[in-house]
Parts: structure tokens; C-alpha cells; sequence
């Protein structure tokens, strides 16, 4: 079977500390005032009126039913067999289509480059055996990177725990059909 | 709140296992994979994180020549394989266009901005000079050194060679001083650096202003995080709602200032509700009785009325503790320097934890496992410093150790050239204009001084101030001594550059030497190689280890002692944890901590209050762009939200504020009801003055404009959280 790789969050590990953002930054040389992943801060009050806040990573969720692939007009932006939507750096011109179809925010434009840029769920360490960087440096353990199709991988183990403890697994707008492949856990 | 249950360790060692299969597990491993089919020029070096002063072991991985990417190693038990964002753009750091390039000499006013470009030679020449005029005039005592990093020995030793006691290390005064000294009166030693609180195992955790989520260092947070989705439950309290608070199953809003009216009010429910461990208070401790006669006066309605917190909610507290007991702990704090009455707060904190039977045991505090490795020396010096220190450590304060001083106090000792002339200053990696309470005291301890010398990466605010700049290499650029680390295992940390120094730099100790050996001084200095190498041995590692390794690991020893059955030591003078402390009423203070309300804001006033935020340290980070993109650049400062709306400030809105004497820069309003009414919040160590940091230059508050100045009577230390503002709007 192919790969399938996807990632989970396990969402109340998370302390909102950003060194995924700036891992990622380094690893890539993402220009300076974009990220790839974000963290997002949610207050709420609970029913007991209580406050809450919840910080919520985010990033491409390399869609099984991608926007991005279906409105790029040179296929630059495509969807590879191990699951990855990657962007073809040689074939992006630099259109901007994909940027505003997203419906997670997930690309910007990188003006250096003159082209779409997004996560690749590190796909050039992965090939080198590395856990994408975020992953590896995050200090709260949130991120769990692997491949779904897998049983035994980590993701799928998590997952499954995440299951039996009835904990909340949720995709994000999963209602507009993309598919996506990051899983939040939360209790 | 953190409840998943998801056991993350046992899926961490089945990934470990899974992953070495393919041989991902480590840097190490891939690196030496690599080397065969490796493009030129890719290698990876060892060495420690100095974004804070955790010390995180890392491994940098340059590529043709340019520092890449930085990764933690993942058995260091400072940081088990992480960074944090401070620590990931360190690579930023390295290459920043703003650090100082080469040393300068000023030419204009003190605070002019005016220096010219000077070589080694000269620099060294020009403090050479002036230092051995000032010592042939004043005398060797007549040199102080302000010094933090990992660095700071190398400055220190300088001044031991020279003869002068004035060596300050800040972090005593501004930060852990009063904690540590309440530490040492109640269990006969201090916390330490590397606070012993066990975490992961705990069932239970309690903190009092100790925002472990946004004070970031990594091995603690992990350890936070990790005890939390096992299940441990947290009570916070803070004036603030932090992003420790998100994780807090119990939050507790306390008016600012009255933490020790909380802990007194609990050390008497837990004692009349019998909810000590009576045989630990019976075996190990003094002065029980005493402690449940004086504490009977705190009854929990005047907690309520004290601190804002309800009586149902200290008893909560006292009962999710006393119900996880021994595995619980109350966090003693880190930085101590709030309200001037620190050293009684810790005192309290310390008590409640005894009362819990924590010490030595699993979810309580631990024994760090020291690494019993015995250290070589730098340089050997014979003579002492034939002088008492010029800030009253040791002497004034007895219980400021004599090795760390008092900056505060310090800095007024220089300003006001009392009790002698000292009029040589030193700085290596602080920053006076941002950790003195006072601004204008440290401008007059600089103008009083005859030769100012600072070494840093940056053009510091008070290297803007000085008359020489030795611009250091960065820890990527240079070699440091190995250092020794005890935690739950004792280890060894080792540094190497892993690239040539960017621009025309050196490390601390090259610089000490040549200064040393321009004053005219034999003493000899090892060299960084023969030092480790005399380490190692002691250790039973050697090079080859530790340049592969990067840390080495003793075996680890044993951090709860008093769990496998052997009594705990206590090196108080009773020999037993001190309830009621004999140093401290020796001195002729409170025996038992007592409580004395703080001075409150008038009503058109915000106490100002300011800590850290996750992504910076100090007043270190403030130029590096990835980290300022974190937050796009802007200074918050939270304001509560009734009082914003009678100020007519929104969320969003640009504000100042003002002491009458200072004016901040400009902030970005958070408005909200996440802080107390009394007081405001912002991060610590922007409003840079220096035209050396551009990118924050006049942005935020210099904190340091807007605390008070008082002092702990009994550790000396600083107490900065009385200063009180107003906010406009601009
Ligand atoms: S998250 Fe956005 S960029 Fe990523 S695959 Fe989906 S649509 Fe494309
Ligand atoms: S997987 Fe890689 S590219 Fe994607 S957010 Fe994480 S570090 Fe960045
Ligand atoms: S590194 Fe981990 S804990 Fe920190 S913000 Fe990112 S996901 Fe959250």
C-alpha cells in the first residue's frame, strides 16, 4: 500500500511556545515575516464561566480534495502518491490562484522567489529519515507525524489511543469536502 | 486543560525503536551515514543553546559553510532533543547585520553613540592602560564586573587575577536571590538553577506567579507538559492570565502583591485541618508548634479580603495537595525580586511544602544527581581580594553569598563611590540599563566610573554607554569550557564552534587573557582544549565522546533518595528543615514569615508589572527578526478591560505609559479581563535606547523606567513590582 502520511496534534500538549513556527522557518528559509504552521489562540468560556484557552496549531492539511490543485493552472501544485500536495517550484508562475483558494490560509507568496510557498511536510527530510522539523524540536510533544496507512506507525498508534479514550478527533471545515489530513485530539 | 491521557512516553520509545530501524534516530547517526555520500561541506557540531540560560545541548548542522539549522540532542537530559523558538533562531543571531563587528572605542560623549573601529591590539592597549592607572591609584578593589553566560567565568577570573572581590553576577539580586536565601534558612541549601521540582511525576503542582509555560526552558516545560498528560492537576495563581493559566485545572486571580497572605492562610488550613504528613514533620523538621501557634491568625476570610481569592477556593487548593501528598509540590518561584518581601513569601512556600512531606520523593522535590566530577581551573590564581565587597554582600546582607553580590547594590556603591572608589567598571553579557531598577543611577555609576568595558554579541544599551566594546564571538563561533549539569542524572555539556568566527570577534576568554596579560599578570590560562581534556578524564569521557555526542551522561544516581528508604540531610543549623529559622532571626527578622501588605496604586494608577513572554530572553533577543515576526513586531501590554474602558482605550489601541519622570515607547493594547484591575503587564526588554538595535529602537517600555527600587532587607535582593503608571493614549 502507498504511504499516506498525515499528522495529528495532540492539542492540549500545546503551551503556544512557536518553536515549530521558527524551526520551520530556519529549516526552510521561509521568508521573514511568513510561516508555514501557526498557532492560533481561542478564548472561551466554559459553562461554568470559567475561562478557556485553547492554542491551536495549524498548517497545510495536504487535502486528499485539494482547492489549490484543481485551481493551478500549470499543475506546479499537485498531489504526490505518499500524500504530500507539493508545489513544483520549476512549473509555479507565480499566478497566485492557489493563494486566496485555500480555505485554511495555509499558502502566501514568497516574494524572493516569485512563487506560491506552503508546507511540504518537510518532504526533503523525510527522504533523509528526519521527522519533519517541527515535529522534532516542538518541546510540548504535540506534533505526531507518520504515515495512517501504517498501523504500527506513532500517528496511527495515537490515533487509535485517541479512539479508545474516546478523546475528540476532529479535521478542520471538513463541510467543504477537502479531506484534510491533520488530526486534532483533544479531550 | 491537558487530560488526554495519551501516554506519549510509551509511544516516544516505540517510535524510537521503529525509527532506529531506519536508522533515523538520531543526528549523530545520520551525520555519520552521510559522510560518505554527504555534499562538501556538510557537518554537524556540538554545543549548548545561550538564547536563555537553560542551556540546552544542541547540535548545529552547517552547510557550505553557513550555519543551517540547530536541533537539540536528543539524550541531554537539559532538553531530551528540543528548542524552543528563542533557541531555533539562534542561526539568526549568528548572521544578524546588527551585532558589533569589531571593537570599538568611543570617541563622542558617554551615551553619544560615537565609537570608532579599533583592532584587538588597540582596544586591549586602551583598557590596559586606564585599568592600571585606576588600580595604581585606587587600588585593586577599585573594579567591579557585572557578568552573565556561560562566558562569565572567563571576566571573573580577569578580576580574581587582578585582585578585586566586586565580581557581580545580576541573576542573584534580580532574580533567584530571595528565593534561594529563603531556601538555604528553611532546607539548608538553595533551589538552584535547574529548579528540582519533579513534574512529570507529580500528582499535583501548585504555582504562585511562576509562569513555567511562557518562562520557557525546555527541560521544564517538558517535564510540565508531560506531568499534566499523565494526569497531574495544576493551581495557578497570577495576576495574569498566562498560558500557564490555559493549562491550569484551578486558576486563582490574587491581587498583586498579597502571594504570602495566600500561602500563610493555606499552612493554616492544611495544619487545623490536619492535613500535614505528621511523621515527616515529626522526623525532619523544627518548630512545628511555633509555626501552628503564629500561622493560626490567618484564617481564610482575611485571605479572601487579602488576596480577592475565596475561601472555597484555598480550600480546594490545600485539599487537591494534601490529597496527591508527598507526590505534590508548591513551586518555589524563580525570579524573586517582586515586592521587596520575597525572602518571606519563599520562607511561607517552603513551609507549605514541608508540611506536604514532598522532599526527595517522586512528584515532590527531588536530590539533583550531581555529577561528583572535580572541575579543573581556567587559570590558577593564589592570592585573594584583600578587600570586603563595596555592595554589602556577605557583610550588610550575610546571607548574599559573596560569590554572586548584589547588582543593585552594587550599582549604587559605584554611583555613589561608597564605601570606596571603584571606578573601573566591567560588563560581560548583562545589561545595567535594563535589569537596574533606575535608570538614572546606572547613568551615574558609569559617570563616575574612570573606564567602562562591555563585551557582547550587541550594541546593548549600556555598551551604547560604555567607553570600550569588545564584541564577542557568538556560542556558535567559539569553544567554552565543558560545564557540569545535575538534574535528575549529572552531566557534561560541551561547546565547539561550528563555523569561524562571522566577523572580527573572539571569545570571552581569549579576550580576559589578552587584557590579563596587557595588565602585566604571569597567571597562565589553559587553554579551552587542555581544560576539557583534564574535565573529561575527571568525568571518565574524553573528546572523541563528546565531539560525536555533544553530552555525556554519568550514570544517572538517585533523585529520590528518601523513597528508597535513606534519611534526607539537611545542612541548616538545627540539622532538621527549619519551620521556624534560626538564620533569620539571628539577623534579627520574622523567625516565622509574616505578612506586610504591599503600597497599592493610586486609583488613576496601574502597578507595572512585567515577565517574560515565550519567545524572548531579557533583554537579549530583542533585534532577532524571526522572533519579532512571532509577534509581528508589537509590544502588548494587557490592560483590564473595565479600567481600559474608562481610560477609553480599546484592544488594539497604541498607549504609553508614564511615571511622571519616564515615558514608554509605544504599546499595543490587549484589553481584556485577563488581568487584575490593579495592574498592567508587558514583556520585559524592550525600549531599547541603543542606535545599535534598530529593528525595536524606542519600541515597549525599558521595564527598568517604570520598577521600583526596593529591597529585600533580608537577601539584599531587588524589589521591582511596587512601580506605579498611568497610561495615555497616543
Ligand atoms: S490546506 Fe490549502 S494549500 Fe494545503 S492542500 Fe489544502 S487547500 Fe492546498
Ligand atoms: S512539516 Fe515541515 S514544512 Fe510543514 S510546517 Fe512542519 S516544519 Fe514546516
Ligand atoms: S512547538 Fe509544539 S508546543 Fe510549541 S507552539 Fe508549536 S505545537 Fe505548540
Amino acid at each position: 500500500m502507498n504511504k499516506k502520511y498525515a499528522m495529528a496534534y495532540v492539542v492540549d500538549r500545546c503551551i503556544d511556545c512557536k518553536a515549530c513556527m521558527v524551526a520551520c522557518k530556519a529549516e526552510w528559509e521561509v521568508p521573514e515575516d511568513h510561516f508555514r504552521t501557526h498557532i492560533d489562540q481561542g478564548m472561551k468560556e466554559d459553562f461554568h464561566g470559567k475561562t478557556r484557552m485553547d492554542f491551536l496549531p495549524s498548517q497545510c492539511n495536504h487535502c486528499d480534495d485539494a482547492p489549490c490543485v484543481t485551481v493551478c493552472p500549470t499543475k506546479a501544485s499537485h498531489k504526490r502518491d505518499d500524500g504530500i500536495v507539493y508545489v513544483n517550484r520549476n512549473r509555479c508562475v507565480g499566478c497566485k490562484y492557489c493563494i486566496p483558494s485555500c480555505p485554511y490560509e495555509a499558502r502566501f507568496f514568497n516574494h524572493d522567489l516569485g512563487v506560491a510557498e506552503k508546507c511540504t511536510f518537510c518532504l526533503p527530510r523525510l527522504a533523509e529519515g528526519l521527522e519533519p522539523a517541527c515535529a522534532t524540536t516542538c518541546p510540548g510533544n504535540v506534533r505526531v507525524f507518520g504515515d495512517i496507512n501504517d498501523p504500527t506507525s506513532e500517528i496511527s498508534m495515537v490515533l487509535r489511543e485517541a479512539k479508545n479514550n474516546r478523546l475528540k478527533i476532529y479535521k478542520l471545515r471538513e463541510d467543504l469536502g477537502t479531506k484534510p489530513n491533520i488530526y486534532y485530539i483533544q479531550n | 486543560m491537558i487530560k488526554t491521557g495519551l501516554s506519549r512516553r510509551r509511544f516516544l520509545q516505540a517510535t524510537t525503536a521503529s525509527v532506529a530501524l531506519l536508522g533515523l534516530s538520531s543526528l549523530q547517526v545520520k551525520a555519520s551515514e552521510e559522510e560518505k555520500s554527504a555534499p562538501v561541506g556538510e557537518y554537524y557540531t556540538q554545543n549548548l543553546c545561550e538564547m536563555c540560560f537553560w542551556k540546552c545541548g544542541l547540535v548545529a548542522k552547517t552547510v557550505n559553510g553557513k550555519v543551517h539549522k540547530l536541533e537539540g540532542q536528543k539524550h541531554c537530559p537539559s532538553n531530551f532533543g528540543k528548542l524552543c523558538a528563542k533557541g531555533n533562531s539562534g542561526v539568526f543571531q549568528l548572521y544578524d547585520t546588527d551585532r558589533v563587528k569589531f571593537p570599538m572605542i568611543r570617541t563622542g560623549e558617554r551615551g553619544s553613540g560615537e565609537f570608532r573601529k579599533a583592532t584587538w591590539e588597540e582596544a586591549v592597549a586602551y583598557i590596559a592602560e586606564k585599568s592600571i592607572s585606576i588600580r595604581d591609584k585606587f587600588g585593586p578593589e577599585s573594579f567591579s564586573l557585572f557578568a552573565h553566560g556561560s562566558g562569565e567565568h572567563s571576566f571573573m577570573n580577569l578580576m580574581e587575577v587582578i585582585g578585586s572581590p566586586n565580581i557581580v553576577i545580576p541573576a542573584f539580586s534580580q532574580c533567584t536571590g530571595s528565593r534561594d536565601v529563603a531556601w538555604v534558612a528553611t532546607y539548608g541549601k538553595p533551589v538552584g538553577g535547574k529548579e528540582p521540582v519533579d513534574s512529570d511525576n507529580t500528582k499535583c503542582m501548585m504555582l504562585i506567579g511562576r509562569n513555567a509555560a511562557e518562562a520557557l526552558h525546555v527541560g521544564e516545560v517538558q517535564e510540565f507538559v508531560s506531568g499534566l498528560s499523565k494526569g497531574a492537576e495544576l493551581i495557578y495563581a497570577d495576576v495574569r492570565f498566562s498560558k500557564t493559566a490555559a493549562k491550569a485545572n484551578q486558576f486563582m486571580m490574587i491581587r498583586p502583591g498579597s502571594d504570602t497572605a495566600l500561602v500563610l492562610g493555606m499552612i493554616n488550613y492544611v495544619i487545623q485541618n490536619n492535613l500535614y504528613d505528621a511523621s515527616f514533620v515529626d522526623s525532619y523538621t523544627t518548630g512545628f508548634d511555633k509555626l501552628a501557634k503564629h500561622s493560626s491568625q490567618y484564617s481564610l476570610e482575611w485571605v479572601e479580603l487579602e488576596t480577592g481569592i475565596s475561601e472555597s477556593a484555598v480550600v480546594k487548593a490545600c485539599e487537591s495537595l494534601a490529597k496527591a501528598a508527598p507526590h505534590c509540590y508548591i513551586h518555589p518561584g524563580r525570579r524573586l525580586s517582586r515586592y521587596g518581601n520575597d525572602v518571606q513569601l519563599v520562607r511561607a512556600i517552603a513551609i507549605l511544602n514541608a508540611l506536604f512531606g514532598n522532599w526527595d520523593m517522586p512528584g515532590g522535590f527531588y536530590t539533583p544527581v550531581g555529577a561528583n566530577i572535580k572541575k579543573p581551573h581556567m587559570v590558577e590564581i593564589e592570592h585573594h581580594a584583600s578587600h570586603e565587597r563595596a555592595d554589602g554582600a556577605g557583610i550588610k546582607y550575610p546571607m548574599a553569598p559573596k560569590n554572586l553580590g548584589l547588582a543593585n547594590k552594587m550599582i549604587e556603591a559605584i554611583a555613589n563611590q561608597d564605601p570606596y572608589p571603584v571606578k573601573g567598571m566591567f560588563i560581560y553579557g548583562t545589561n545595567l540599563f535594563h535589569h537596574k531598577a533606575d535608570s538614572s543611577i546606572v547613568k551615574k555609576a558609569i559617570t563616575a566610573s574612570e573606564l567602562v568595558v562591555t563585551c557582547d554579541i550587541y550594541m546593548t544599551d549600556t555598551a551604547y554607554y560604555s567607553d570600550v566594546i569588545l564584541p564577542e564571538s557568538t556560542y556558535l563561533e567559539r569553544y567554552d569550557p565543558a560545564i557540569v549539569t545535575s538534574r535528575k542524572s549529572g552531566y557534561v555539556q560541551f561547546r565547539e564552534p561550528a563555523i569561524d568566527p562571522v566577523h572580527d570577534t573572539k571569545g570571552g576568554w581569549e579576550i580576559a587573557e589578552l587584557i590579563s596579560k596587557a595588565m602585566g599578570y604571569e597567571n597562565e590560562f589553559k587553554t579551552i582544549k587542555e581544560f576539557n581534556s583534564l574535565l573529561f578524564e575527571a568525568a571518565g569521557t574524553n573528546e572523541e565522546y563528546m565531539k560525536t555526542n555533544g553530552c555525556y551522561v554519568k550514570e544517572a544516581g538517585e533523585p529520590f533518595p528518601r523513597a528508597t528508604g535513606k534519611k534526607p540531610r539537611f545542612y541548616t543549623p538545627s540539622g532538621k528543615v527549619e519551620l521556624v529559622s534560626s538564620k533569620i532571626a539571628d539577623l534579627g527578622y520574622d523567625e516565622l514569615p509574616t505578612y506586610t501588605g504591599v503600597p497599592r496604586p493610586a486609583d488613576d494608577e496601574f502597578r507595572f508589572l512585567f515577565g517574560r513572554t515565550s519567545y524572548h530572553t531579557h533583554a537579549r533577543s530583542q533585534n532577532n527578526s524571526w522572533l519579532l515576526a512571532l509577534h509581528k513586531h508589537e509590544v502588548p501590554i494587557w490592560i483590564n478591560a473595565e479600567r481600559a474602558e474608562k481610560l477609553g482605550i480599546k484592544d488594539g489601541d497604541i498607549v504609553k505609559v508614564t511615571n511622571g519622570k519616564n515615558m514608554s515607547g509605544e504599546l499595543v493594547a490587549k484589553v481584556d479581563n485577563l488581568i487584575h484591575p490593579e495592574a498592567i503587564f508587558t514583556p520585559q526588554g524592550f525600549g531599547h535606547e541603543s542606535t545599535g538595535l534598530p529593528r525595536m529602537r524606542g519600541k515597549g517600555a525599558r521595564t527598568s523606567d517604570f520598577c521600583s527600587n526596593d529591597t529585600d532587607p533580608i537577601s539584599g535582593g531587588v524589589g521591582l513590582h511596587n512601580g506605579f503608571v498611568q497610561i495615555v493614549k497616543v
